[in-house]
């Protein structure tokens, strides 16, 4: 149920403005630990080592997750989230919904600076928001941004932003994830290169060194509107290999170590020097069917399918269960998610059963696509898949592409009847990813009218606690009309040193201000 | 020599130009990387604009022939995943790589040639039993396998080395350790059989007969003939070591164009693949063509051959 508490707040006030901030409802907890403990923790330096570096800090040609997730710690959004999701106040105090149908108005924070000493003001956020948007700059975040068409300053702290089309997503999508404020003097003063690997945020650290495949250095930024973080200096390794990666953490060299392996995990928890920490990401694994092929325009042969595969088996022996079974494609820490809406049982009979109620007794043959070289494997739960698949009788011919040859597949929607895929919802917000998966496009060619109306109601329905009844029956129905395979969504793993303590996000942020050291 | 030298020349560039037909062809079977660079949840359209900005949509001779004018004048396009130029970036990038590779070929010499001198003096006994057993081992270990192996031993368990990264001079042990097994199994087994074929030579036995101490004839007159086939080795070896490096590089995180080129692989990042297989391939084509006049230089023969 994230989201809904700080986001009914921050909406409170509707249809006007002026509804009460989250931070005055004490909903910052987590984003101001750090500062707690500040004064004990200064001079402490930490290193921690990640799979990847990001391949730019300038937040509008950011390339992958693991970029987004990371500049965030120097750049701040106009909203952020907490550990569990929740939408809290950053450089916006408060915003809310104007009453004609597509604009959202936020107040702004007052006093906070850029690292340069550029004020934060309402000139950055217009400057920010619409560079993003501005086909000149080849944004590659711009289609996150899409529902915006312009921004209006009211006066020095208070903003307007105007949508093409009603949007309650618009906090959500100027977070830190796609929202990192930018100064305009600087930026238009500086060359790409070094707006590329010279950050110039407002967030809690400053990027003081950067050399490529080698390190980076992030110094505590003394003037941070939160207070300065607990670690004056954090050294980041990008270590690739897993084994070097957590061979590292066993030496001592770095403190902390994020994308761990399932199968390391129990030798790390057997090390008394070490701690493991695992947290449901809202990555979602789903089979794609595609009803225009018969048999899967008939309900019972998708509903077979569900109970054909035995999803809890392959979370146990594949992800040493580290992975969340799903009814449908909304993640746990999503907002409206309805844990009272259970998954198919495994029930190899029952999907006999329909198979021969639908006119297959003896099955069918149908093929089925999976891919290797994504951000998660994607072939290995494919292959129990297909043979969960076999002993109800259907008939699957196997696939495997490297993702590079996938995706093009995917854009001609040349993908076979089934195919195997995954979506992380970055928004929390159900309606935006099923829609996605309903978008007629991309292999995706199921949709059930009415979901697709509750979602587009839910996607006009400003006021959170209204939403909640919305996405309860939005889940039932994608349950039982069975559009996919629904199968589970994965953890992330970080590993530790006892000097160290960091709690992992759901929302895979490597937000570091909380981070603190012994 | 200036007709071989010249010849020698051009052909380098063919080979040079043969590779840039290759590496732009092969890279874009391997992949879309309009997929690759924008969100899982883009549409189609953005797909489309994305290939229109990069000139994607364009076919590809056209897109060949645009790469082929740049490059021709210093320029290796633009880096889709960095957003700035290829050429700096891998540039910046060679250092670490040389280092690593030289290192590497430095300490395989300095114990391949006493290893195959033992092993040649010692012909059948013991110590050339184990150094030809070493020598096959080092030749059919992969190299990420015994990187793996190292990490665990030699700085998990013991604690001597850093595990990865790049930094004091214990950074280099491990990589260029690694690097050098093949080589140097390579060149033990080289330097031995070239010994053993020398030291039976007549002007070998007249050194002998005229009372000059073993190891002068070992090193004056021996060796020094021996070493001259190995010149050729280590030159062609050059390009071996630089696939190695690519393999090493990537596990231990050493900050080299052969990590960069793995990243740039995976993200379908093609003026990068490009800009470095043409850049590594230089470097070999040139590497090669250096050995090839350092050859004639040393053997007259190859030249009035050549």
């Amino acid at each position: 149920m994230a989201g809904a508490a700080a986001g009914g707040l921050a909406l409170a006030a509707l249809p006007g403005l002026g509804g009460r901030s989250a931070e005055a409802a004490g909903l910052l907890t987590d984003r101001t630990a750090g500062a707690a403990s500040a004064v004990a923790n200064q001079g402490k330096s930490v290193t921690i080592a990640l799979s990847a570096e990001p391949n730019t800090f300038d937040p509008h040609l950011t390339v992958g997750r693991n970029t987004q997730i990371f500049i965030a710690n120097v750049f701040d959004g106009l909203t952020a989230r907490d550990a569990s999701a929740n939408i809290l106040p950053a450089l916006a105090t408060e915003w809310g919904f104007l009453g004609d149908g597509a604009s959202w108005q936020f107040k702004l924070r007052s006093g906070v600076t850029f690292h340069n000493g550029d004020p934060f003001n309402a000139e950055s956020a217009k400057f920010t928001i619409e560079r993003a948007i501005d086909p000149a700059t080849k944004s590659t975040i711009s289609s996150e941004l899409a529902t915006i068409a312009g921004v209006d300053v009211v006066d020095a702290s208070t903003i307007v932003v105007r949508t093409k089309q009603p949007d309650i997503m618009i906090p959500n999508r100027l977070s830190e994830l796609y929202g990192g404020m930018l100064s305009p003097t600087h930026t238009m003063a500086t060359d790409a290169a070094m707006l590329a690997t010279k950050p110039n945020g407002t967030g809690p650290f400053m990027l003081t060194e950067w050399v490529k495949n080698e390190r980076l250095v992030l110094q505590a930024n003394p003037n941070y509107w939160r207070g300065p973080a607990s670690i004056s200096q954090i050294t980041v390794r990008p270590i690739l290999e897993d084994a070097a990666r957590i061979a590292a953490l066993q030496t001592g060299e770095v403190d902390f170590v994020a994308n761990v392996p399932y199968e390391r995990i129990a030798e790390l928890e057997a090390n008394p020097n070490l701690t493991v920490k695992t947290i449901a990401t809202p990555r979602v694994f789903f089979i794609g069917i595609d009803p225009r092929v018969t048999p899967f325009n008939d309900v019972r042969v998708r509903q077979a399918l569900n109970y054909a595969v035995d999803v809890d088996a392959i979370i146990s022996a594949l992800y040493l269960g580290h992975a969340t079974r799903l009814a449908t494609a909304v993640p746990t820490a999503a907002f409206g998610y309805d844990a009272s809406v259970t998954p198919y049982p495994y029930d190899p009979p029952k999907a006999k059963e329909l198979l021969a109620a639908a006119g297959y007794p003896n099955g069918f043959s149908v093929e089925f696509d999976s891919f290797t070289g994504s951000i998660a494997d994607h072939s290995k739960p494919a292959e129990a898949i297909v043979e969960y698949l076999r002993q109800v009788g259907i008939d699957v011919k196997l696939n495997v592409f490297e993702f590079g040859a996938f995706g093009p597949r995917r854009v001609a929607n040349q993908l076979s009847p089934l195919h195997i895929y995954s979506l992380g919802n970055a928004y929390f917000e159900p309606a935006w990813a099923i829609k996605w998966m309903m978008q007629q496009n991309l292999g995706l060619f199921y949709r059930n009218e009415e979901v697709y109306a509750l979602c587009n109601q839910a996607e006009a329905t400003f006021d959170p606690s209204a939403r909640v009844p919305l996405y309860a029956r939005v889940q039932q129905l994608l349950k039982d009309d069975a559009g996919f395979i629904f199968l589970f969504q994965n953890d992330a793993v970080f590993a530790m040193n006892k000097k160290v303590s960091y709690d992992p996000r759901a929302d895979e942020t490597q937000w570091l201000y909380p981070l603190t050291s012994a | 020599m200036t007709g071989y030298v010249v010849q020698r020349l051009l052909l380098a560039l063919l080979v040079i130009w043969g590779v840039s037909i290759i590496t732009f062809f092969l890279t874009f079977l391997s992949g879309d990387p309009a997929v690759l660079m924008l969100p899982p949840d883009a549409t189609a359209e953005r797909v489309a604009q994305f290939r229109r900005e990069w000139g994607f949509d364009r076919p590809l001779i056209v897109q060949y022939g645009s790469f082929l004018l740049r490059a021709v004048q210093g320029d290796l396009g633009t880096s889709l995943r960095h957003g700035t130029p290829a050429l700096p970036l891998i540039a910046e990038r060679l250092p670490a790589t040389f280092q690593l590779t030289l290192t590497a070929m430095v300490l395989a010499i300095l114990l391949a040639i006493p290893l195959g001198v033992l092993s040649a003096t010692q012909r059948g006994k013991i110590v050339d039993l184990l150094a030809m057993a070493v020598a096959l081992l080092g030749q059919a270990v992969p190299n990420f396998w015994l990187a793996i192996m190292a990490i665990l031993f030699f700085a998990v368990t013991l604690g001597w080395l850093p595990t990865s990264g790049r930094g004091t001079w214990l950074h280099v042990v491990m990589p260029a350790g690694v690097l050098a097994t093949g080589l140097m199994a390579l060149l033990t087994r080289i330097t031995r059989s070239s010994m053993l074929e020398i030291l039976s030579e007549d002007y070998v036995r007249t050194a002998r007969a005229k009372g000059l101490p073993g190891w002068a004839v070992l090193t004056r007159h021996a060796l020094r003939n021996a070493l001259i086939p190995l010149v050729t080795v280590i030159g062609l070896q050059f390009g071996y070591i630089l696939g190695g490096a690519v393999v090493v590089e990537t596990v231990f995180t050493w900050p080299g164009v052969g990590l960069f080129t793995i990243q740039a692989i995976t993200n379908r990042d093609y003026p990068v693949v490009q800009a470095a297989v043409l850049i590594l391939s230089t470097a070999v084509v040139t590497i090669n063509l250096l050995v090839d006049l350092l050859y004639g230089l040393l053997d007259p023969r190859i030249r009035v051959r050549g």
